[in-house]
C-alpha cells in the first residue's frame, strides 16, 4: 500500500513511575533533545510531558523562517549547524520537513543599518556562511514587488542577502521529530501537565505530573514561553526573561509572488510566502510582558501600513488570519542553555525569544550531549546563565536597550 | 435568465442596468445585483476551480463563506463576488483555472485523489533529496488561488474612522434592530453594523408570517425604517465586523457606496457595551459531491429568488434538516420552481402548517432521508437520496439540489472577545458558557427562531447593554426577561454530521478540498484533536477560514473518535472576514517630526533621512564624503541644526538627588555658568545616554539628552526614583526649543554681530554657559562645546524664534561664506576628535569604562544610589570586555568600512567608525576590541565583508586624531 494510516507516534504510552530523563515541554526543543538523546547517546528511557498537545506553543505559531546570519560569533555556528540539519533530518526522520531554501533578504533603510549589515555579513563570511550586501536595485531585481522609491517612510538603501536561509514547515518538524522520538522508544505524554519538580540534596529527584509522579535524576525544562514561569514556580529560580506576546498573520493564499524571505528592521516587519501561497508576515511584540497571546487591533493595522509602503501590491490582498504566541526575551536576545547549575541534574533550554524555531535542531543536539555527558559542550558554553550576573551581555542585539519597569 | 419582477422583497432595480466583462463578453446585471448574482443571471454556473482537484465550483451560499465564488475583480484577487455589489465596467476573472473554467485542463487531478491523502506531502517528495526542489516548485505553482501582479497599484480611496459609542450592535437583523431601538430609547449613542447593503437579516426575504397578515419581510422593513429614522442610531451598512478586542474595541470595514468619498474604510469603535446579534449561517450537509455546481444552501436558493428575482433552477430536490428548508421549498414552489421532493433528515418535529402546505401542493416529503450523492460532472443532473442508515436509496433527476444540515450560530464576534463556547446537545449549537463583561448576544444565534422570541431577546439584550453601562437599572431587564421566557425557547437542532457515505468525495472544507476520508486518515495517524487535524489536513485554513468546516469538523471528530467528551470547537481568529491591506492601512500615515528649520534646511540643499522620530539633514551636497562641509568647519564657519537633541528642565527641591541617581558624575559640584558633560548608565553599567547638565539656579537644572533618548527620559527618571517620594518636576522642552550649532574658527566673529553680550573668550570661555538675548528680544541659552573640535557655540532658542536666529546668523556670516553642515560632516568631525556617538561607538553591552569614559564616574557618591555604579564596580577588573580604541591604518590610502571585523582566528572586535581624514590625511577610526588588543601599538587585522580573506592592517593609536591638546575648541 502506498500510504498507511497508522499513528505517527504509536499508541499512547503509559506513564511509568521512573525515567532516566524527563523533559517538560513537547515543543521543538524538547522533542529535538529527546530525539538526539536517543539517537546519539542511546538514552531512550525519556518522557516528554506536554500540558496540551505537541507543538501547541511557539512550535506551531512561529512563521517558520530559518537563517544563520546572527550578529555574534557565538551564535552563527550554532544556527549554521541548525540550518545544515534540515535536509539531514528530513532524510533521517523520513518525513518531509519541506525546507524551502529560498534565501533571506534583510532590507536596510539607513546608513547606520548598512554599517550594521556589513558587520553581520563580515561575521557570516568569516564563519563560512554565505551572505552579501546588495543595493536597492539588486534587491528589486530579486523581489520585483519591492518599492525602492525615495518617497516611502523608510526608503530602501540596500539589503543583506543570505542565500542559505529560507522557510521550513514548522508543524512538519514537530510531527517528524515526534515520530522519530516515538520510534526510538521515547514516551510522549500529551495532555500531561508537570506540576512540581522535586529536588533532594541539591539534586533533581522527580517530577509530579497531572497523571502521576515520576522519579528521575534529570529534568530538562524546554517549555518555550512558559519556561521561565515553570522554573521560577517549581524551583524558585528567577531568570532574566520577559515574556511577551508576539503576533503574526497571513494573507489569503496567492500564486507565487515572493520568492524570498524579506524583512525590514525599520518597518518591524517580515514577509514570506508559504508553500500554500499565503504571505506570512509579522514581527511586532507587545511593549509590555504578558502571557495573553492575544492579538491587537493596532498591530494588524500597523502591519498593513508597513507592507503598503514597501510591498505596495499587497494592498490588493487580504489578511485572513492573525494569531499570537509567546517570545521569552532575555536582555541580550540570546538564549539560556544551562545545566547542573545551581541544581544537579537540572537543565534549562529557554530564552530563545523569537529564535526558537530556527535553532531547535542544533540546540536539541547539543542539549542532548549536555544531558548525556553532564558536561557542557563548547558550542553551548557562551549561553550560560551566569553571564548576566557578570554584566557580560552577548551582543546579539546592538541596539541600546532601555530597561524599563517591564524588563 | 428571466428575472422575476415586482416583489416587495427585491433588492435589484431592473430599470438600471450594470455591465461587467467576463471571458471577453459584456454581461448585463442590474443595480443591486452582486457580481455573483449577475453572473448567475447570465447562466454562469461554474465560478472557479478548486484548489487541489480543480473541481468545478459554483454558487453555494450568498455570504462568502467559501472561496467557491471568489474571483479576480479589476486585478484584485479573491474578491467575494457574493458580497460585492456590481459596479459598471467591472472586469471579472475566474481563479485557479488552467484552460477555461468550463474545461479545466487540470481536472484530471480529481481522479488522482488516492495519491493525495491527508498530509501526503509530508510523506512524499523527499526521497531522493534532489526531487524536493523540483516538486516544491510544482507545489508552489499549484498552491494559492488568486494572483496579484507585483506592480499592482491599488485604485480608489481608502480611509479610516475612529468612533465611540454607548452601545454597538453587531448585526442588523430583527434582534439587532430591536436591541438598537431599545437602547436608543434612553437617548444613548447607538451604532449598528450590518454586513449586507440593507438591514433585515434573514427576515428580509422571508414570506413566513410574523403576525397574521404581516409577513416577516414586512416587519423587517418596518423595523429598518424605525432604526434609520432614529437620530441617535448610526447605521453602518456593508460593514463587516472583523475584530473584537479588550474593553469592547470593535473593528470593522465598510464598503463605500458609489457616492461615498471612500472605496473602503477601516472602522474602529470603542463602545461601552456591545450586543452581538449575528444570527446563523447554515451548516453544510456532507455527502458525495456536496459542492457540485447546482448544490446550494437553502438561504442561497431562497434569496436568489426573493432578493434578486432569480429562480435558481428548473427542478429541485431539497435535502434539509430544519423548518426553514420546508418554508423555502414552499415559497420557491409558489414562485415557479418544480420541486421533485423534500428529503428531511428529521423524523419528527416539523412545523405542521408547513407540512400541510407542502402536502396541499403535492410536494412529497421524505422523513428520515438525506442526499447521499450528487451526480453530474459539471452540474447536478441527478441526486441519490438515502435513508439515514443508507440501506434504501432512490435516484431523482434534477438540476438543483438545495442542501443544508442545520444551522450554526455566527459566534465569531463572541469568541474574539474571549468567550468560551461549548457544545449544546439540545440545539446542536456551540453556545457561550459565559459572556464577557458588557457584551450580550441576541436573536437566532442564541438558538431561538420564533419571531417574537427573536425580538424579545433583542429587547432584553438592549436593556442589558443599558444596565451594564449604568443608564438604567436592572428592573427593566428582569421584566423583559420574564416576558421573553414565556415565548418559545431554544429549538432542537438537527445533529446529523454526514450522510451515510464513505466520504471520498464528501467535502468538509471546500477551500482546501478536504474530504471526510482525509479527516479519518488524519485521525488514524494520531491527530486526535480538531486543532491538530486542522493543521494536518488544512481544513479551515483556506481563504474562507472556518466558514464551511468550522462546525462540522468538531462534530465529525467527536463522532469518529467516539470520544466521550463533547465536540471541541477550533480556534476562530481575526479578521472574521478577510480584509484588504489597503483598508487596514487606511489613510496611510507617514509621520515624522520636523525641526523648526526644516524648510530652510531643505532650501539649503539638505538631503534628508528619517532618523528615529525625526527627519534630519544628513548631507548638504551629493558628495556623501562631505569634504567641503568638513573643511568649511575646520577652516571657516558652519551651521548645524541640532534641534532634535532632547532638552529638559528638571527642578524642585529634590532635583539634585534625582540627577545624582541617574547620572554617573557628581552633580553637587555643578557651578552656574558652566556646563557639565556626563552620562547615564543602566543597571549593567552600560551607557544609555550622554549629554550636558547645566545648573541655571537653585534647584533648577537644564539637561540635554541624545535625540534617540528624548522620548524615554522622563520615564527613566520616574522609574528610578519611584519609591523615593522626591519633590521634583521634569518638563520636556525638546520641541519647545531648537538648537543651532555654529562651529569653526570664525564662529565668534559671526555670532558677535547678533548677540547682545560679550562673547569673547574671556567673558565666555570654553565649557561656559551664558544666557543672553539677540536683538534685545530673543532669549538664547548658549554653551561652548567642543564636539566637532573647533570653536563652537550651541544656541538653544525657542522654536518660534529659530528661523529668525538662523537667518540672522546666515546674514551675519555671509561675508565669511558661512555654510550649512549636516550630520555626516558632524560625524566625521567628532570622530577625528575621538568623541563618541552612542549607538555608533557603543552597543547594548558597552559600559562606561569600555568607552574610556570612566573619568565621568564619581566613585565617592554612594554607589548603590547611582544607577549602574554597582555593575561598574563589578566589571571594573573584568578582562573579558571590549574597549574603545583609536586605530590608524597601516596604509592611509583608505579607511576600512564601518562594521568591518577585527579578527585573528576569532572575531576580536569591530570598526565602529572610520574615515580617511581630510584634515590630517590619515585613515583613522574608532573600534571596539577585546581588552588584550587595546594597548597602543597593538596590531589589528581587519576583515571586511567580501574581502576574500585579504585582511587590512592597522594598529591601535591614541586619540584624538586631531588637535590632541584641544587648543582649537578653546580659542
Amino acid at each position: 500500500m502506498l500510504f498507511t494510516y497508522k499513528s505517527l507516534w504509536g499508541k499512547k504510552p503509559r506513564l511509568k513511575s521512573s525515567y532516566e530523563v524527563v523533559i517538560i515541554g513537547g515543543g521543538l526543543h524538547g522533542l529535538a533533545t529527546a530525539y538526539y538523546l536517543a539517537r546519539d547517546h542511546g538514552i531512550t528511557d525519556v518522557a516528554i510531558v506536554e500540558k496540551r498537545y505537541i507543538g501547541f506553543g511557539g512550535a506551531g505559531r512561529n512563521t517558520a523562517i530559518v537563517r544563520a546570519n546572527q550578529r555574534t560569533q557565538y551564535n552563527v555556528p550554532l544556527y549554521k549547524e541548525a540550518l545544515d540539519l534540515w535536509p539531514v533530518l528530513t532524510k533521517e526522520l523520513d518525513f518531509n520537513l519541506m525546507f524551502n531554501n529560498c534565501g533571506n533578504l534583510n532590507l536596510m533603510h539607513s546608513e547606520a543599518a548598512m554599517k550594521a549589515a556589513r558587520m553581520t555579513i563580515a561575521t557570516a563570511q568569516f564563519h563560512g556562511v554565505e551572505s552579501h550586501l546588495i543595493d536597492a536595485k539588486q534587491a528589486k531585481e530579486m523581489v520585483p514587488a519591492l518599492n525602492i522609491s525615495e518617497d516611502i517612510t523608510f526608503p530602501i538603501h540596500g539589503a543583506m542577502y543570505h542565500p542559505p536561509g529560507g522557510i521550513v514547515r514548522h508543524d512538519a518538524v514537530v510531527w517528524g521529530l515526534a515520530k522519530g522520538c516515538a520510534k526510538k522508544g521515547v514516551h510522549i505524554h500529551q495532555q500531561t501537565e508537570a506540576t512540581a519538580i522535586h529536588t533532594q540534596g541539591g539534586k533533581i529527584a522527580g517530577v509530579t505530573t497531572s497523571q502521576g509522579h515520576i522519579k528521575t535524576p534529570k529534568v530538562l525544562v524546554s517549555a518555550g514561553g512558559y519556561s521561565a514561569g515553570v522554573i521560577n514556580h517549581m524551583l524558585g529560580l528567577k531568570l532574566p526573561i520577559s515574556v511577551l506576546t508576539i503576533q503574526a498573520m497571513v494573507t489569503q493564499p496567492l500564486k507565487p509572488l515572493l520568492n524570498h524571505v524579506v524583512s525590514s528592521g525599520a518597518y518591524h516587519c517580515y514577509a514570506n510566502q508559504t508553500l500554500k501561497g499565503e504571505i506570512a508576515t509579522g514581527a511586532h511584540m507587545d511593549p509590555w510582558p504578558n502571557y495573553t497571546t492575544q492579538t491587537t487591533a493596532h498591530y494588524i493595522k500597523h502591519q498593513a501600513e508597513a507592507l503598503s509602503d514597501w510591498l505596495p501590491c499587497l494592498r490588493g490582498v487580504r489578511f485572513m488570519r492573525i494569531w499570537g504566541g509567546l517570545a521569552d526575551m532575555t536582555p541580550d536576545m540570546a538564549p539560556i542553555l544551562e545545566g547542573n547549575d545551581p541544581i544537579g541534574g537540572f537543565y534549562m533550554d529557554c530564552g530563545w525569544g523569537y529564535f526558537g524555531f530556527k535553532s531547535c535542531s542544533a540546540a536539541g543536539k547539543y542539549m542532548a550531549q549536555f544531558i548525556a555527558t553532564e558536561n557542557c559542550p563548547d558550542m553551548l558554553k557562551p549561553f550560560n546563565l551566569r553571564r548576566y550576573e557578570k554584566h557580560q551581555l552577548m551582543g546579539e542585539t546592538a541596539a541600546l536597550v532601555s530597561y524599563t519597569p517591564d524588563n | 435568465m428571466k428575472r422575476l419582477r415586482q416583489f416587495p422583497t427585491l433588492h435589484i432595480d431592473t430599470n438600471e442596468t450594470r455591465s461587467l466583462k467576463y471571458r471577453g463578453k459584456s454581461l448585463q446585471g442590474f443595480a443591486g445585483d452582486t457580481v455573483a448574482t449577475a453572473l448567475y443571471a447570465n447562466g454562469i454556473r461554474i465560478f472557479s476551480r478548486s484548489l487541489k482537484y480543480h473541481r468545478p465550483r459554483g454558487l453555494y451560499n450568498l455570504d462568502g463563506e467559501s472561496s467557491n465564488t471568489c474571483m479576480e475583480v479589476d486585478g484584485v484577487p479573491n474578491v467575494r463576488t457574493e458580497n460585492t455589489l456590481l459596479k459598471d465596467g467591472m472586469v471579472v476573472k475566474a481563479q485557479n483555472v488552467k484552460g477555461s473554467v468550463d474545461h479545466d485542463l487540470m481536472a484530471f487531478i480529481d481522479k488522482l485523489d488516492w495519491l493525495m491523502p491527508a498530509g501526503f506531502y509530508y510523506k512524499t517528495m523527499h526521497k531522493p533529496a534532489a526531487v524536493w526542489p523540483v516538486a516544491m516548485k510544482a507545489i508552489r505553482k499549484a498552491a494559492g488561488v488568486g494572483t496579484i501582479s507585483a506592480d499592482y497599484k491599488v485604485k480608489g480611496r481608502y480611509d479610516e474612522i475612529f468612533l465611540t459609542a454607548d452601545v454597538c450592535v453587531i448585526g442588523g437583523g430583527a434582534a439587532g434592530m430591536m436591541a438598537a431601538l431599545t437602547a436608543a430609547e434612553s437617548g444613548v449613542r447607538v451604532i449598528v453594523l450590518e454586513s449586507r447593503p440593507h438591514l433585515g437579516g434573514c427576515w428580509d426575504y422571508r414570506t413566513g408570517a410574523y403576525k397574521e397578515n404581516k409577513p416577516l419581510f414586512a416587519r423587517a422593513r418596518e423595523l429598518a425604517g424605525q432604526v434609520e429614522n432614529t437620530s441617535n442610531i448610526r447605521v453602518f451598512k456593508q460593514t463587516s465586523m472583523v475584530g473584537a478586542y479588550n474593553n469592547n474595541l470593535i473593528t470593522a470595514f465598510q464598503v463605500g457606496k458609489s457616492n461615498d468619498a471612500f472605496t473602503e474604510r477601516y472602522v474602529e469603535i470603542r463602545s461601552k457595551s456591545v450586543v452581538v446579534a449575528t444570527g446563523c449561517i447554515e451548516r453544510p450537509l456532507i455527502f458525495e459531491n456536496n459542492e457540485r455546481p447546482g448544490v446550494m444552501q437553502v438561504a442561497c436558493a431562497h434569496r436568489l429568488a426573493r432578493s434578486y428575482g432569480l429562480l435558481p433552477g428548473e427542478a429541485a430536490v431539497f435535502s434539509i434538516g430544519h423548518d426553514l428548508g420546508l418554508e423555502a421549498a414552499l415559497d420557491l414552489f409558489d414562485l415557479g420552481l418544480k420541486i421533485r421532493c423534500v428529503a428531511d433528515i428529521r423524523e419528527d418535529g416539523h412545523d405542521a402548517g408547513l407540512l400541510a402546505a407542502l402536502a396541499e401542493r403535492k410536494i412529497p416529503v421524505l422523513k428520515g432521508w438525506v442526499a447521499a450523492k450528487a451526480h453530474g460532472c459539471k452540474q447536478v443532473t441527478k441526486v441519490t437520496l438515502a435513508t439515514l442508515d443508507g440501506t434504501v436509496k432512490r435516484h431523482i433527476p434534477c438540476d438543483l439540489l438545495v442542501a443544508s444540515a442545520g444551522h450554526t450560530p455566527v459566534n465569531g464576534p463572541l469568541i474574539l472577545a474571549q468567550t468560551n463556547i461549548a457544545y449544546d446537545n439540545h440545539s446542536g449549537f456551540f453556545l457561550p458558557k459565559k459572556l464577557p463583561e458588557k457584551m450580550f448576544s441576541a436573536g437566532w444565534m442564541t438558538g431561538r427562531s420564533h419571531p417574537q422570541a427573536i425580538e424579545a431577546s433583542g429587547q432584553v439584550a438592549g436593556l442589558k447593554a443599558l444596565a451594564a453601562i449604568g443608564v438604567t437599572d436592572k428592573t427593566a431587564v428582569f421584566a423583559a426577561e420574564k416576558e421573553a421566557a414565556a415565548l418559545p425557547g431554544i429549538d432542537r437542532g438537527c445533529k446529523l454530521v454526514t450522510a451515510p457515505v464513505k466520504g471520498r468525495k464528501s467535502f468538509i472544507c471546500f477551500d482546501e478540498d478536504t474530504t471526510i476520508k482525509n479527516i479519518k486518515q488524519a485521525i488514524d495517524m494520531g491527530f486526535d484533536v480538531p486543532e491538530l487535524i486542522k493543521r494536518f489536513t488544512s481544513a479551515g485554513t483556506g481563504p474562507g477560514q472556518g466558514g464551511i468546516p468550522g462546525h462540522n469538523l468538531p462534530l465529525f471528530v467527536s463522532k469518529y473518535t467516539a470520544s466521550a467528551s463533547k465536540p471541541m470547537p477550533t480556534a476562530v481568529r481575526p479578521p472574521l472576514v478577510p480584509t484588504l491591506l489597503a483598508t487596514y492601512a487606511g489613510a496611510h500615515h507617514h509621520m515624522f517630526k520636523r525641526t523648526p528649520l526644516h524648510a530652510s534646511q531643505k532650501k539649503g540643499g539638505g538631503i534628508f533621512r528619517n532618523i528615529g522620530v525625526w527627519q534630519r539633514a544628513r548631507y548638504f551636497s551629493s558628495d556623501f564624503d562631505c569634504k567641503d562641509e568638513i573643511l568649511n568647519v575646520r577652516n571657516n564657519v558652519g551651521l548645524l541644526d541640532s534641534s532634535t537633541l532632547g532638552k529638559f528642565r528638571i527642578f524642585g527641591p529634590d532635583a539634585l538627588k534625582a540627577l545624582q541617581r541617574l547620572y554617573v558624575s557628581d552633580m553637587s559640584k555643578l557651578k552656574q555658568g558652566r556646563i557639565k558633560y556626563s552620562a547615564m548608565c543602566n543597571d549593567d553599567g552600560c551607557v544609555i545616554d550622554d549629554g550636558i547638565v547645566i545648573k541655571r539656579g537653585d534647584n533648577d537644572y537644564y539637561v540635554t539628552t541624545s535625540s534617540g533618548r528624548a522620548g524615554n527620559t522622563v520615564e527613566w527618571f520616574r522609574y528610578h526614583t519611584r519609591y523615593d517620594g522626591w519633590q521634583y518636576h521634569m518638563v520636556n522642552l525638546t520641541d519647545a526649543m531648537g538648537v543651532i550649532n555654529i562651529s569653526g574658527p570664525n564662529a565668534r566673529k559671526v555670532l558677535k554681530k547678533i548677540a547682545d553680550a560679550d562673547i569673547s573668550n574671556n567673558a565666555f570661555p570654553f565649557a561656559g554657559y551664558r544666557e543672553f538675548t539677540v536683538k534685545n528680544t530673543i532669549p538664547v541659552r548658549a554653551m561652548r562645546l567642543g564636539f566637532v573640535g573647533e570653536l563652537s557655540f550651541e544656541l538653544h532658542v525657542p522654536s518660534s524664534y529659530m528661523q529668525s536666529v538662523w537667518d540672522m546668523l546666515m546674514a551675519a556670516g555671509a561675508e565669511f561664506n558661512i555654510k550649512n553642515f549636516g550630520l555626516e560632516a558632524q560625524n566625521v568631525l567628532r570622530m577625528e576628535k575621538g568623541h563618541i556617538i552612542l549607538g555608533q561607538e557603543s552597543e547594548q553591552r558597552t559600559n562606561l569604562l569600555d568607552l574610556g569614559l570612566g573619568f565621568l564616574w564619581d566613585r565617592k557618591k554612594t554607589a548603590a544610589k547611582t544607577v549602574g555604579a554597582v555593575a561598574l564596580r563589578q566589571a571594573e577588573n573584568d578582562p573579558g570586555r571590549f574597549k574603545l580604541v583609536g586605530i590608524r591604518m597601516q596604509d592611509d590610502a583608505r579607511a576600512p568600512r564601518d562594521g568591518a571585523l577585527i579578527v585573528d582566528t576569532h572575531v576580536r572586535g569591530y570598526v565602529a567608525t572610520a574615515r580617511k581624514s581630510f584634515t590630517t590625511g590619515e585613515a583613522v577610526g574608532m573600534a571596539l576590541v577585546e581588552s588584550q588588543l587595546s594597548k597602543p601599538g597593538s596590531r589589528l587585522e581587519i576583515y571586511e565583508d567580501e574581502c576574500n580573506e585579504i585582511r587590512l592592517q592597522a594598529r591601535v593609536v591614541p586619540m584624538p586624531f586631531y588637535d590632541p591638546d584641544g587648543q582649537r575648541m578653546k580659542m
